[in-house]
Formats: structure tokens, C-alpha cells, sequence
């Protein structure tokens, strides 16, 4: 790594030390207690009023608070009625006005995976921005999916927080914590970083192909769109979904090295600020310091690897390719790089956001080397907790934190207890489910994919590299992170339905799972703090944790990451 | 749960009149009051005519499709057919691709029977990592034994164009380097976008001296042209320095 892709590295974790707290401190006073009535929150006079609004029309009772059941049948029935909409869009985004580069309806199967993956806040995408999705498809369609995915992450996760400390039964109002997370969060921060955006180059017009005459006489395309209020929640809601074909690595989306780290703090920022925001919510910032590092220490492993990898370059290249870094040559493995970023910027924001179900990607995954992509491909499997998506990181990293206590109290032989509260059995049984849900599918329908033909013809390129392209699309899109190695031609029968059926596994099963993890333990007697209680917000959890998240996390998938790209750096 | 979907529904409306319309019509509208040029795309004109974006490379090649001397040359683009506006992408290929890389032994070279080889049997004096192509043209990474190969008039395999030890050799043919000059990564490599607008100080200046000849100018006055097109790193540190190229082909021309 180079002198300026540290301070670059530095840059962030500063930037993200001081608004993290900030915000942190912002959303716990937002989301204090259940129901509408709450204690007052910062901005209640320009938001409140708005909210009210809104409950009006939903007919809804904002002071109602529900049971784990109904919290869950809401979020269902909302992801449902959300993903016909998106395919309906999708499918006849053609007949629809508001579509100056005459894309045509996608097909059947098409529109079932990118509805599917949009609402699952994965963001694959098999089809290309440019050509094959219309204005109002982006707009109306894809970008309504992305703010509902972030806000519905980060209300489950409020609710899991209720119900894993709170002493009531019940664990909030979905419409409510919807509600609020999209009018007190989302839309303020995404107007003011799309503006960020614009100003840097990013583009936002309704102008479709511009033809240019080039200087040699030829002509060009210029794209057109309302770009950049896409790319901000793309990246604020922790989706990953990109306005044109080449994502983040498209100058009109991510012009320069500014927009290039301004992208990487709107993903990594808000999922940072909520593990804060949960300390403060239950009375003990401590604890959320605690989670807050273990999230960072994995965030900072997967990706300085991959920095260091991509800033090396391609060993297989001959010498007389300069891949040495200087003042006047970016070096390192550039294929697929943008020159303005770098190999250890590219690096930087890719596999920072690998840890989150972003997935926001700069440069192009599949040509990264063999340990670069193995960094991105860790981030992934450790279940995207680095630090996670909106609200998803936050869940996820408390479900661990209950196997790693469950884990802790067996060695002591004392019954574990998080935040007060025992866990026993029929929690057990639901963390077991929720750890093994996603490794269970991404094995099974990896596996069958790399023996069927209807599998393997999709794959770009010969040899590891191959396998390493068909487990990393399932590894993505079952854990809803939705970047790839997109040598693999996913348009395929085979590949719009087993990829579009793991997907809403990969994010409802664990929101259910979840949600009934916190409703078993809601309303649960919280037990005094003894000396003889295990202290979860210390050094020694911290380092316990981070054991139980690779051993469990990513053990289960080491003979794969053999035959992949730990195989291809020794044999390629 | 008739309760949820009832709810859900008007939700799902509202937002997507809000967020789906209001909010990305609001973006807009303040991008074109405050950022008009950079909303637009960055658009160049020249003698009244769209000539571009800035933040775009186009392909400065004649009609024939040979690079033009007189222009600073992009990086090698993958989008569609090249630096397709409409058709944004990278070449996808593995660090280890015999499309990208060639054929190195030991990794992926194969004899013409088509079984793993220690040596290329393709390796040419120019390029000893030389992936054959067949007579339309089309790369041959896995040879069988009826197959058929493109040779040059003196008997030698046609390589395939695209490999990074294909595109350094051309690279230097076309810059008149010598033969163990070190040629920049970013110049044999397709960027992710395949619209890359940049191209690095070092590119830059290699193909200096080649744009002054085809010009007829000094070369100082090219080489310190570059100079000023070269765009360092924002604050000092963030991203790489670069030459933006149609921003510094647009000056040449002015220069006349």
C-alpha cells in the first residue's frame, strides 16, 4: 500500500470516528421508546406533522404496539405487495410513459430477480442500467425499493432491540418505525448527499442519449438520467444498485477521488451509527462501543488485505508492465480499475463495502487478484457485519453475540445471560437456525450449480476462478450484498430462479428469525448485574466474539475457499 | 393481516408518488439551479457542436480504426465495442485468464494437442506469451488437434490483440519505445466503466513525443501542455493524479 492509499484509509475511519457518534447519538434520540408519542426528538416541529399525515392515511394507531407475529406479518406483507409492484413496473416499463431510451418490458423471469433483488435490498443486477431499464422503472420503481430496504432493516432492528432489553411484551409498530425512519433519516440525508454528488460531476437531468460528434469524427452516446439521487441511496440504504451498467466504476456516478470515499461514508456510516445509537437506546454505550469494534476490526481486516493485493498487481503479468506505484503511475492491478481511483482506492471502497449488503463496487470484482477478491469474499461470508447493513448488521451481530454468550456459559458452566436477560433453549434453536440458514443455502444451490450444465456454461472465466464466480453469486445474493463477479452471465433461466428464490431467503428467513428472537426474549425478567455476571461489553467478549463470528461464520465455508481463490493464488 | 395489506398499499402509493417522483424531481430541479454543468454530464461543445463529456473517453481512432498519432490515446475500453456510452463494462477477465495475460507456463499454457504444456507452442519472438487466434480472428484459448490457426505472411502465429503483453508491444510500436521500455499498467489495461476519462502522468507523457511528431511541434510544448492538464490528488491525498484526455486533445487542437 502507498503512502496516499493510507491516508486515505485513515481519512475514513476519521471521518467515520466522528460522525458516527454524532449520528448515533441523533437516531437514539430519535427512536427512544415505542409508538409515535415517544420522547421528543430532535426536528419533531418540521417532522411530526408529516408523520401525522401519514398514520392518518395508513389508518393506522401510531401508539399501538405490536407482538413479534404482527411486527412480522407487516414487514412480510409489506415485502410482498412491494416486490409485485416492482415486477409490474418492470415488466411493463415499456408501455410506461417516461422512458426516453425506449427500454422494453423485461422479460418473466428478468423482472421476478431484479424485483426480487431490489426489494431484498441485494441489488443484482443481470440487466444493463443504460439500455434495458427505463427512467421511470429507476425512479418510481427501483429507487422506492431502495429507500423501503434500508428503512426496513434499520425497523427490525429497532425492534429486535426492544425486545432483546426492553421489559415490555410487545416490540413496536413497523408503519411507525417505517414511517419515521424514512422521513427523520433517509430523505433528509438523501437529498443533501445527492447534491454532494452533482457537485462533484455525477449527473441528474431527464435529457436520455445525447449523440456527440467526437474530436476523430465518430459519434458518441451520451447517457442521460436522474442519476445521483439513485447512487446516494444506493448507497445510504445499503443497496447497491447502480443506474447504469458499470455501477460505481461509471464516471456520471462516481466522477473522482472524493466521490469515491463520499460513497464509501454513506455506506458505512449510518450501519456504524446505528450499533452506537443501540448502546444508547439500552442504557449502556459501552455495549455499543464493544459491538462497534468488532465490527470495525473485521472491516478493517478484509479490506487493507485487498488493498494490499490490488496495490501489488497481478504477478502473472511480465516485468516489463510497470505495476509499481510512482507519482506519475498508479500501478498495481489496474484491469477494471477507473485511473482516478487507484488500485488501493478501487480496493478501498469495494471491499469496505463488502462488509455491508451494499456491495457498492468501483472497479470490477472478477478481474480483481486472487486475494483481493478473497477479501471481498470474507466480508461477505462473515455475514456481512462489517459494519452490516442499515439495522441488518445490527441484528445479526446481536444473534452472534447470543451464540457467543450461549458459547461463553457453557465453558463456565453458568446460564448464559445478554443484557440481563437468560437465554435458554428456544432461543438457542432460533440462533442455530439464523446461523445456519444462509450457509445451508449458498452451499446446497452453489454446489448443484457447479455440476449442472445449465450451471457451469454461465461461467467467464476457465479454472478456480470459475467455481470462485458461481459460490460468489450465491454467497452475495443469499447474504442480499448483491456485487459479483461479473464474468458470470446471470440472465439465464437457471440463474433468474435459484438466485431470485435465495435472495428473499437470504433476507426474510433471518428477519423472521430475528424478530422471533427478540420476541421470545421480550417482556423476559431482567436479572440484576452480579459479579459473577459475564461482562458482554469488555475487551474479553469483544475478542470472544470476534472467534465465534470466524469460527462459526467462516469455518463452514473454508474447503470452498480452498477450491477458490486460496487454490488460484497458489496455482495461478 | 387484511389490516397490514390495506396499509401497506397506500404506503407503497404515497411512496412512490414522494420518493419515486417528488424526490428525484426535487434533486433536479436544485442540481440545475446550483450544478447546471455537472448535472448536465459535463458536456463539451466545439464550434457550437456537442463534442463530448469530460468525464468520458471516446475512442480517437480514424476511419479505419487505427489509433490517431496526433491524439493522446485512452485506455483500452471494454464498453460494448468501446467506449460505448450506451453500454457501460469491464472485460470481466480473471487475473489468471489466458485473455488477459497470455499464456504463461505453468499457469494456463496449453500444447496444441490442448493438454496443460511447460512451454507455449505459439510464443512468438516479439511476444512469448502469444494466444493464437483462429483465421477469423477469434482467440484461441483451448487448442484441439483440427485446429486451425491465423500465421503472418512469415510463417508466425497472429496473436490475439487484446492480451496485456499484446497491447505493450503495440504500445510501444506506436509511442517509437524501445523494446525493454517499462510500459504504464493503466495503458494494456480496460478500466471498470470502459469510459475511463483519464489516463495516468506517466501514459501521458510517453505518448508525448509521438503527438508532438504528428504535429510538428516541440516537444516541450506538448509535454508542458500535460503539465497543465494534469489534475493532482483532491486535498493532496484523495484518488491518483491524472491527465484528463479529452480535455487535453480539445487544447491541442486549439493550439493550431
Amino acid at each position: 500500500m502507498s503512502a496516499p492509499d493510507w491516508e486515505q484509509l485513515i481519512f475514513i475511519a476519521a471521518v467515520t470516528a466522528v460522525a458516527a457518534p454524532l449520528l448515533g447519538r441523533y437516531l437514539a434520540a430519535t427512536f427512544r421508546g415505542t409508538g409515535a408519542s415517544q420522547n421528543r426528538a430532535p426536528g419533531d416541529r418540521v417532522f411530526l406533522p408529516v408523520e401525522r399525515v401519514v398514520y392518518r392515511a395508513l389508518r393506522v394507531d401510531p401508539e399501538s404496539s405490536w407482538t413479534w407475529r404482527g411486527y412480522a406479518l407487516a414487514v412480510l406483507a409489506f415485502g410482498l405487495l412491494s416486490t409485485l409492484a416492482l415486477y409490474l413496473i418492470l415488466r411493463l416499463q415499456g408501455l410506461l410513459p417516461l422512458n426516453p431510451t425506449h427500454a422494453p418490458g423485461m422479460s418473466p423471469l428478468l423482472s421476478f430477480k431484479s424485483a426480487a433483488s431490489f426489494i431484498t435490498g441485494t441489488n443484482w443486477q443481470a440487466y444493463e442500467g443504460e439500455t434495458q431499464a427505463s427512467y421511470l422503472a429507476q425512479m418510481a420503481g427501483l429507487v422506492v425499493a431502495q429507500f423501503t430496504a434500508g428503512a426496513i432493516g434499520l425497523a427490525v432492528a429497532l425492534a429486535v432491540v426492544r425486545g432483546i432489553s426492553g421489559s415490555a411484551r410487545t416490540i413496536g409498530n413497523f408503519w411507525v418505525d417505517l414511517t419515521r425512519s424514512l422521513v427523520r433519516v433517509y430523505i433528509p440525508l438523501s437529498v443533501a448527499g445527492a447534491l454532494v454528488l452533482v457537485s462533484q460531476g455525477a449527473v441528474q437531468n431527464f435529457s436520455g442519449f445525447r449523440t456527440a460528434t467526437t474530436l476523430a469524427g465518430g459519434t458518441q452516446q451520451i447517457p442521460g438520467g436522474p442519476v445521483s439521487s439513485m447512487e446516494v441511496i444506493k448507497l445510504l440504504g445499503t443497496n447497491g444498485g447502480s443506474f447504469y451498467g458499470a455501477g460505481g466504476a461509471h464516471p456520471f456516478e462516481n466522477p473522482n477521488g472524493f466521490s469515491n470515499m463520499f460513497d464509501l461514508l454513506l455506506v458505512i456510516v449510518l450501519p456504524f451509527a446505528i450499533a452506537i445509537m443501540f448502546g444508547r437506546l439500552i442504557g449502556r454505550k459501552r455495549q455499543g462501543y464493544a459491538i462497534v469494534a468488532v465490527m470495525a476490526i473485521i472491516f478493517l481486516g478484509h479490506t487493507v488485505v485487498s488493498m494490499q493485493a490490488e496495490g501489488h498487481g497481478n504477478q502473472l503479468l511480465p516485468a516489463s508492465v510497470s505495476q509499481v506505484a510512482s507519482g506519475g503511475n498508479p500501478g498495481g492491478n489496474m484491469e477494471g480499475k477507473e485511473t482516478v481511483f487507484g488500485p488501493g482506492g478501487s480496493a478501498l471502497m469495494t471491499v469496505g463495502t463488502m462488509g455491508t449488503t451494499a456491495g457498492a463496487t468501483d472497479s470490477a470484482l472478477d478481474s480483481y487478484t486472487p486475494v483481493g477478491g478473497a477479501g471481498a469474499f470474507v466480508g461477505i461470508l462473515l455475514g456481512e457485519i462489517s459494519p452490516g447493513g442499515d439495522g441488518g448488521g445490527l441484528y445479526s451481530i446481536l444473534v452472534f453475540s447470543l451464540l457467543a454468550v450461549f458459547v461463553a456459559g457453557l465453558m463456565v458452566g453458568r446460564t448464559p445471560e445478554f443484557l440481563g436477560k437468560k437465554i435458554r433453549a428456544p432461543q438457542m434453536k432460533l440462533v442455530i437456525a439464523y446461523a445456519l440458514t444462509i450457509p445451508i443455502v449458498v452451499l446446497v444451490f452453489g454446489s448443484v450449480s457447479l455440476v449442472l450444465g445449465a450451471g457451469t456454461r454461465s461461467i467467464l472465466n476457465p479454472g478456480m476462478h470459475g467455481l470462485s464466480e458461481v459460490m460468489y453469486a450465491f454467497a452475495s445474493v443469499a447474504n442480499n450484498n448483491g456485487s459479483a463477479f461479473a464474468g458470470l452471465s446471470a440472465n439465464t433461466p437457471w440463474y433468474d430462479t435459484t438466485l431470485g428464490l435465495v435472495m428473499l431467503v437470504g433476507r426474510f428467513v433471518p428477519i423472521v428469525l430475528a424478530l422471533a428472537i427478540a420476541g421470545s426474549l421480550a417482556g423476559a425478567r431482567v436479572h440484576a448485574r452480579t459479579r459473577a455476571t459475564l461482562d458482554t461489553s469488555g475487551p474479553t467478549f469483544g475478542v470472544f466474539l470476534l472467534g465465534v463470528i470466524v469460527i462459526v461464520g467462516g469455518l463452514i465455508y473454508f474447503p470452498m475457499l480452498i477450491l477458490g481463490p486460496i487454490g488460484e493464488r497458489f496455482v495461478g | 393481516m387484511r389490516r397490514h395489506f390495506l396499509a401497506g398499499t397506500v404506503m407503497l402509493l404515497g411512496l412512490t408518488l414522494v420518493l419515486g417522483f417528488g424526490y428525484p424531481l426535487l434533486v433536479t430541479g436544485l442540481s440545475a439551479l446550483l450544478f447546471r454543468h455537472q448535472a448536465d454530464g459535463s458536456l463539451v461543445y466545439r464550434g457550437g457542436k456537442l463534442a463530448g463529456s469530460s468525464l468520458l473517453s471516446q475512442s480517437f481512432t480514424d476511419s479505419e480504426g487505427n489509433p490517431m498519432p496526433r491524439y493522446f490515446q485512452p485506455r483500452p475500453s471494454d464498453a460494448g465495442s468501446g467506449y460505448d456510452g450506451a453500454d457501460s463494462g469491464a472485460s470481466n477477465l480473471g487475473p489468471s485468464n489466458a485473455l488477459l495475460i497470455g499464456f504463461v507456463p505453468g499457469v494456463n499454457t496449453v500444447g496444441l494437442d490442448g493438454r496443460p504444456s511447460a512451454a507455449n507452442p505459439f510464443a512468438t519472438r516479439a511476444d512469448p506469451a502469444c494466444v493464437p487466434t483462429d483465421p477469423k480472428g477469434n482467440p484461441v484459448t483451448s487448442p484441439t488437434p483440427g485446429q486451425r490457426y491465423a500465421r503472418n505472411p512469415d510463417g508466425s502465429y497472429v496473436c490475439d490483440p487484446s492480451t496485456v503483453p499484446e497491447r505493450a508491444i503495440a504500445y510501444r510500436t506506436f509511442n517509437g519505445l524501445p523494446a525493454s521500455a517499462s510500459v504504464p499498467i493503466d495503458a494494456v489495461t480496460a478500466s471498470g466503466s470502459g469510459l475511463d476519462p483519464d489516463i495516468s502522468v506517466q501514459n501521458a507523457m510517453d505518448q508525448a513525443p509521438r503527438v508532438a511528431r504528428a504535429r510538428h511541434l516541440p516537444a516541450h510544448q506538448v509535454t508542458s501542455l500535460v503539465h497543465r492538464y494534469t489534475q493532482g490528488r483532491q486535498w493532496g491525498f484523495l484518488g491518483e493524479p491524472t491527465v484528463n484526455v479529452l480535455d487535453l486533445n480539445l487544447a491541442l487542437d486549439r493550439l493550431r
